[in-house]
């Protein structure tokens, strides 16, 4: 699995992707897992209390997780996560 | 009056003359301003039939109720004329600070007609008008004409003006302001080009009246307030600027890549907001009373595409780049500082040149009709130098000035042109995000994403969610957006403050600056209106329901790769609800209760 960052979320990562060989079986804990080792801004980035921050779009394979299954979104070893917080222009 | 100024300055360049007159209170009230009341006045003076590049074409300049007021992000102003791209009646909105000086100076609107003589630039300094020659300044730059019009007035003057691409009357020309800020859609540089009016200066010692000041300032204060609270409006474009969507485009697989043949760029991160920030950003710059500054102040140090300037945005960086199968930076942001420079409009300019890469690679076109250059997608030096060409007019750079439609057309190959109503599409691929399309295909200046930005909801995941893969309710989500930028583009606000606002606070604010009570629905109406005053010019110009549709690659070809593999555009589920909702019959005419509603003939 390749989880990439964007624009703010990579400077709490300090990198702009990452490979996992072993994929987490839900998006919820893929996040926990990251915000354990990123710390606390990238917790408060993914997270509202138990919930997703309704201000970061993740992506799974091109496909934003709110059309998914959110939190609960089932993962594995192919996917492509893209991680963003909300960006816009014109 | 409140919010307006009132007065009306009318230039005739045939005869010279100068005159004034009163800003009609009715019209100031059921129009606003800028695009809505500069659309009213083009529509009721000029001839739909006139040639656009001819004398009897009108160019208007007006700013908006809200322009010059502390608004947040208050210094639009629109430029209003037939188009001479494609027929429609053209507004492109700009920035800066042209337009607030321009209120200052005591106008709601500039009319410009007839045709000078001679090459001419307008100095208004508030009631004194002077038409000049401009003899030596014909020929420049837009960097340095401004230059020299300032030393001419005043240092501190506001300079609008053409570069050489508006001086040969390239279809693809802007009106720059403040030397960077572009009025860059729909070819209002080549109208001004053909009146031989080379730029306007102006100063202003006046302010705009405010009907409440208290109730603005808190109306203000509110939405201030609610901007720099918003991620994006607050420090997301401050940070990155509008390039930052590169990324996010690319990963839903709606990057338009080499002339719209594909939706996916493998090493578009090169060219996106963080790698502009890290490489070339000297400093973030907004524009009048901006809070946002989604402005970059940008140098390239890299000798071959050596500058300084201001850009890339988005839409530029995705028309030499991923457009281009181009994922150099440096010569992105060169050919950005060259189309300012030369005042040529960067989406259509960039869509072009992926056009011709398309047409060369397909063998349509040779090196023969490019100069000896081979033009082939991830050419970084030929893009750089077509870009050149295109602002000198020279050689094959001609062709490309006019624009994808003529030049594809003139090779027999118009389907190769990534145009609506022969403008050029912008950096959002309509296989990807259905409603965009939708919008592109109804777009009454052509293909435009900034009057009915639905990406905002279907992509970007700003104050609401629709799923971009479905059709389903989008021709309402489209209207809403149309109908919400008309409103604000008439009022002198900025698209982006809505990162942040809605209709709600625009019409408080609205309400305060004039003294006129816009509820809601009012304000919404008002766009409502200038939507379809603009819908009823297109028809006068031909346009049909067939024009209301998308290149057939859209339609028929699916994304090849990445995650929008396989996806077309599905307008026809689309299209039919939205004339109904438009209450237009199924000829996309707008019907007499319709008009009747909402004041119009």
């Amino acid at each position: 699995m390749t989880v990439r960052f964007f624009a703010t979320i990579r400077t709490y990562t300090g990198e702009t992707e990452r490979r996992l060989d072993d994929a987490p079986a839900t998006l919820r804990e893929l996040l926990t897992a990251l915000a354990a080792r990123y710390g606390t801004l990238f917790r408060r980035a993914a997270f509202a209390g138990a919930d997703l921050n309704p201000e970061i779009i993740i992506l799974v394979n091109g496909r934003n997780v709110l059309y998914l299954r959110g939190l609960d979104t089932a993962l594995s070893q192919d996917d492509e996560v893209s991680i963003f917080p909300m960006v816009a222009g014109g | 009056m409140f919010g307006w100024t009132g007065t009306i300055l009318r230039v005739d360049l045939t005869k010279g003359t100068i005159t004034r007159e009163a800003t009609d209170p009715k019209l100031a009230r059921d129009y606003l301003g800028a695009r809505g009341l500069g659309g009213h006045i083009l529509r009721s003076e000029v001839d739909p039939k006139t040639d656009s590049l001819g004398p009897d074409n009108k160019l208007v300049f007006a700013p908006g109720p809200f322009t010059g007021t502390f608004a947040p992000s208050a210094g639009r102003f629109n430029v209003v004329t037939k188009g001479p791209l494609n027929g429609v009646l053209a507004a492109s909105n700009s920035g800066g600070s042209f337009g607030p000086e321009l209120k200052y100076a005591g106008y709601d609107a500039l009319i410009i007609e007839g045709k000078a003589a001679k090459p001419v630039y307008l100095w208004i300094k508030d009631d004194q008008i002077e038409i000049r020659d401009a003899a030596a300044i014909w020929g420049h730059n837009t960097l340095d004409t401004t230059d020299l019009v300032r030393a001419e007035t005043d240092e501190d003057a506001k300079v609008s003006c053409i570069g050489p691409a508006g001086e040969h009357q390239a279809l693809l020309a802007c009106i720059m302001n403040e030397m960077h800020r572009a009025a860059g859609r729909t070819g209002v540089g080549a109208v001004m080009g053909s009146k031989n009016l080379k730029a306007i200066a102006v100063s202003g010692s006046g302010a705009v009246k405010v009907a409440d000041p208290e109730r603005f300032k808190a109306a203000v204060m509110k939405a201030r307030k609610l901007i720099q609270a918003h991620p994006v409006g607050g420090a997301g474009l401050k940070a990155y600027g509008t390039d930052v969507l590169v990324n996010i485009l690319n990963q839903v697989g709606a990057l338009p890549t080499r002339n719209y043949q594909d939706g996916y760029f493998p090493t578009a991160d090169k060219t996106g907001g963080e790698s502009l920030a890290a490489k070339q950003l000297v400093r973030p710059k907004g524009c009048f009373s901006c809070i946002i500054s989604c402005g970059r102040v940008t140098k390239v140090d890299n000798p071959a595409y050596a500058g300084y300037g201001e850009g890339p945005e988005y839409e530029s960086a995705w028309g030499f780049g991923s457009d281009c199968g181009i994922d150099d930076l440096d010569a992105i942001t060169k050919a950005n500082f060259l189309c300012n420079e030369y005042g040529i409009d960067t989406i259509s300019l960039g869509s072009t040149i992926a056009c011709a890469m398309e047409l060369f690679e397909r063998g349509f076109i040779t090196a023969k009709d490019t100069d000896g250059v081979q033009l082939t997608f991830g050419n970084v030096a030929a893009m750089v130098e077509m870009t050149r060409k295109a602002g000198e007019g020279e050689g094959f750079g001609a062709k490309l000035a006019q624009g994808s439609y003529r030049l594809a057309e003139s090779y027999g190959h118009p389907e190769y042109s990534m145009t609506c109503k022969k403008q050029e599409m912008p950096a959002y691929d309509p296989r990807g995000v259905q409603g965009i399309g939708l919008n592109y295909a109804t777009g009454n200046r052509g293909g435009c994403h900034v009057r009915g930005y639905t990406i905002a909801i279907e992509v970007l995941q700003n104050g609401a969610v629709m799923d971009p893969r479905i059709t389903e309710g989008k021709a309402g989500l489209d209207i809403t957006f149309q109908n919400l930028t008309a409103a604000l583009d008439s009022a002198g606000a900025c698209l982006f403050s809505t990162f942040g606002i809605g209709a709600p606070e625009l019409a408080e604010m609205l309400s305060a600056v004039t003294g006129v009570e816009y509820s809601v629905d009012e304000f919404m109406k008002i766009g409502e209106r200038i939507w379809n005053q603009e819908r009823l010019w297109n028809l006068t110009q031909g346009y049909t329901t067939a024009d209301d549709t998308l290149p057939e690659r859209l339609l028929k070809d699916p994304i090849k790769t990445g995650p929008a593999k396989g996806e077309v555009n599905r307008l026809g589920e689309m299209l039919p609800e939205y004339y109904q909702l438009r209450g237009w019959d199924d000829k996309g005419v707008p019907s007499k209760a319709k008009l009747k509603e909402l004041s119009l003939n």
